[in-house]
């Protein structure tokens, strides 16, 4: 086995950084976030932390969008 | 195309949330609508006229914004349990795909889904107006060649090619048995089509993609029998199907299909440029300027709702007033008279006088809905309110509570998780509504001395101010509370689009109104006529006998104080209503409510005061026999001076008065909130929960109050 590398997820973006999606860990978000746009290998990038933090601001291929916390931790990026 | 029980043709609007759909369907039907229901579903459904070519009528059935036929959310399920019936009572005929041309590529995934069950759809391109703006421009032709199917470029806001739509889908009907042999986007693989055989087998769906689909919903699809669910859990036991993971490769598999399409017939500008949007969230979803512009927006909301509302409210008061006087003076002096002035007419004016709250309220709501600010304030407050077991969305109902629980409550439709908006139903009418404020006026101006606390602070105004608090205290508790009792297997999901801020589009904005005032008015209208009916009857029908003693007691009183005709009336008025079956029942529940420091009068209010909390104050003027003064410092003195009957000892003390007011700060005692509580959730059930829950609480609390006050 190839020792695993810290992989990054949306939630630990910085503002305004931007990344490509790489795979989902949740099943159920998987298709709800698939649905809605967000691909594996999408463009997502970070605008702003929600004004009492737990939620984000995302741009994904250009469209708005909200997450939880936990749903944009569920978001494993590209190394 | 038309079955056995249907007459019409059904054509179905589907689309993505924020496609524009509802202004696609505003644009078709215009004012030839109405909201009904899914049988089974909680979830509204706008049908209108459409007319086709040749002055055929179609019924257009507008379907909740889904972004695909695999649903994460209640709402999203109808299309899903729709599309997978063929032959049943709602399955269209033809569907108008409504697809964003600014983003086409996320919004084909569901059209290539309802492609593969074979429906005769029509995509119609919307917002076109904008995309060209933008620089994208789409070879419509190319795409209706590619899928095989019409594609016309739209603009629900200047209503751009709508006329089109029902033309194509009057060809496409017509040319359907050619049209529909077109290959299919999704290819099935081996464990999908093993399984779709099977069912295929056993339960006569021939169609691979609906059987498959069948696999998917089995456990929730409405129009399964209990056979049919048992039979479909076994092959996917058997063959063990992952239902979740098969979605997201299916999902996965369309977008490599139809993305190639998009980029050989979507010429857009490269980059995504920094837009006006982007520069308002900056400021609209700032740490800190955008809950205080938040807090700014909806104290212009409560100020509206409050203050614009004032005048035409007077003015239904007055009319009825002057009806109900004219009524009064003209008709024979006969208990009908009665029936109709104080029971029919009261009940019309406590419904009509909603109207302007509600018909404001939303008229604000569908602004901030149009423009996209909701999904702002959703995104920001969506934490804060999930503690409490409610959603984002959920901080507009309770605002809006603090002028009326009404359309409020009405006001939670867009919550799409089950339990959170029956949690922000709940808690709603915790939150002190303008009803509340003339009881508190009076409760307060009797029992708290004006006296002023650190030289400026009024300890009336801290009272009233505490008031409020205690609203939002139990409302906060109570949502706390319920969350950790109310389960729902419906997972919670925030991903949510933030839409580009647009202008309103006016004519989505009055229907908005439109309906949910005619809504008010004919569902819950009937059931406050009703109760308002019987509780006129309660007030002034009583036990024959009684009844005659109190004429008589008030005549004797009368002459012997050498009374003059109003106050006469005034007194008759007042033995009347404690003769009445009103009356019985409060003396009744007297030893009920004297823990909470309450004579039986206070028990009639109490009772009276179910039709509306501010019934109160009118209640009490007629019991102390002042009915026709209208006055409330006179009220306030009467009040002073009662006293027990058997102790006689003084009725408000301070003690009784803050728990009088603390009962009615957390009481259910609203029937127009019960109705549309009712209304809203679909059932009795809910809405005598919430009584009781209420009502239980505010005498639990109030007993603590005078407990610790006497």
């Amino acid at each position: 086995m190839v020792m695993q590398r810290h992989i990054r997820t949306v939630s630990e973006l910085k503002t305004h950084e931007c990344a490509r999606t790489y795979a989902f860990s949740d099943p159920a978000l998987a298709g709800r976030l698939t649905a809605m746009g967000i691909l594996p290998g999408s463009s997502i990038e970070m605008v702003r932390t929600a004004p009492f933090g737990f939620a984000y601001y995302v741009k994904v291929n250009g469209v708005r969008m909200a997450l939880r916390e936990e749903e944009a931790a569920n978001i494993l990026l590209e190394v | 195309m038309i079955d056995g029980g249907r007459q019409v043709l059904h054509i179905a609007l589907v689309g993505n949330p924020n496609s524009g759909k509802s202004t696609v369907f505003n644009q078709l039907t215009g004012l030839r609508q109405k909201t009904g229901n899914f049988p089974g579903v909680t979830v509204d459904i706008h049908k209108g006229k459409l007319a086709l070519p040749g002055g055929k009528m179609a019924v257009l059935v507008d379907f909740p914004g889904t972004y695909s036929i695999y649903p994460t959310a209640s709402d999203e399920k109808v299309v899903a349990a729709v599309l997978t019936q063929p032959g049943g009572p709602h399955y269209p005929d033809a569907v108008i795909y409504v697809a964003d041309t600014t983003h086409l590529e996320k919004h084909l995934l569901l059209l290539t889904q309802l492609m593969d069950l074979d429906l005769p759809v029509v995509l119609a391109l919307n917002m076109s107006d904008t995309a060209s703006e933008q620089g994208i421009t789409v070879d419509t032709r190319q795409l209706s060649e590619v899928l095989g199917i019409p594609v016309v470029a739209i603009s629900g806001r200047t209503g751009q090619n709508i006329a089109q739509l029902p033309f194509e889908v009057d060809q496409l009907l017509r040319n359907w048995d050619v049209l529909k042999q077109r290959k299919r986007l999704y290819r099935l693989n081996d464990q999908e089509l093993q399984i779709a055989e099977a069912i295929g087998q056993n339960l006569g769906e021939t169609h691979a993609y609906r059987a498959l689909l069948l696999a998917h919903h089995h456990g929730w699809l409405p129009f399964l029998s209990i056979e049919a669910r048992e039979t479909l859990a076994a092959i996917v036991q058997t063959k063990s199907f992952q239902s979740l993971r098969n979605q997201v490769d299916e999902t996965l598999d369309r977008y490599d299909r139809f993305t190639p399409i998009i980029e050989r017939v979507v010429q857009k500008p490269p980059a995504f440029p920094t837009t006006t949007t982007d520069r308002i969230d900056e400021v609209l979803t700032h740490r800190v300027w955008g809950p205080l512009i938040f807090v700014g927006v909806m104290l212009l909301v409560f100020q509206a709702i409050f203050d614009w509302s004032a005048a035409p409210m007077d003015w239904i008061e007055g009319v009825f007033a002057a009806l109900n006087s004219w009524l009064q003076h003209h008709l024979p002096d006969h208990w009908t008279t009665g029936l109709l002035t104080d029971g029919v007419l009261a009940g019309l004016s406590g419904i009509l006088v909603f109207v302007p709250q509600i018909a404001i309220l939303f008229f604000l709501i569908a602004i901030l809905e149009e423009v996209g600010y909701m999904a702002r304030v959703v995104f920001m407050f969506d934490k804060s309110m999930r503690r409490f077991g409610m959603n984002g969305r959920s901080v507009v109902a309770l605002i809006s509570g603090g002028a009326c629980a009404v359309p409020a409550i009405m006001s939670t439709r867009t919550i799409g998780n089950w339990q959170e908006r029956l949690i922000t139903i709940m808690v709603t009418p915790f939150i002190s509504c303008s009803a509340r404020l003339p009881v508190y006026a009076v409760l307060i101006g009797l029992a708290v001395p004006a006296t002023r606390i650190l030289g400026f602070w009024n300890l009336q105004s801290i009272t009233f101010a505490g008031m409020y608090l205690l609203g939002m205290l139990a409302a906060f508790g109570s949502g706390w509370l319920m969350k950790r009792y109310l389960h729902t297997r419906e997972p919670s999901f925030l991903t949510l689009e933030l839409p580009v801020y647009r202008v309103p589009h006016w004519k989505n904005v009055w229907l908005t109104v439109l309906e949910k005032t005619m809504a008010f008015v004919w569902g819950a209208g009937k059931i406050i006529l009703f109760i308002s009916i019987v509780l006129w009857a309660m007030a002034s029908l009583g036990p024959t006998e009684a009844m005659h003693m109190a004429e008589q007691q008030a005549a004797n009183m009368a002459a012997q104080q050498r009374l003059d005709k109003s106050a006469a009336d005034d007194l008759l008025a007042g033995y009347k209503l404690e003769a009445s079956w009103a009356g019985q029942l409060g003396k009744w529940i007297e030893p009920a409510i004297r823990p909470l420091g309450y004579d039986w009068k206070i028990g009639i209010a109490l009772i009276a005061s179910f039709a509306a909390r501010e019934v109160f104050v009118g209640t009490m003027s007629t019991i102390y026999s002042i009915g026709s003064t209208d006055n409330e410092v006179l009220l306030r003195e009467k009040m002073r001076h009662a006293t027990f009957a058997d102790t006689g000892a003084p009725v408000y003390t301070l003690a009784t008065a803050l728990s009088l007011l603390v009962f009615y700060a957390l009481a259910m005692q609203c029937m127009s909130t019960m109705a549309v509580v009712q209304r809203e959730t679909g059932s009795w059930k809910w809405a005598f929960f919430q009584f009781v829950f209420m009502s239980g609480l505010a005498y639990l609390c109030a007993w603590l109050v005078y407990t610790l006050f006497s």
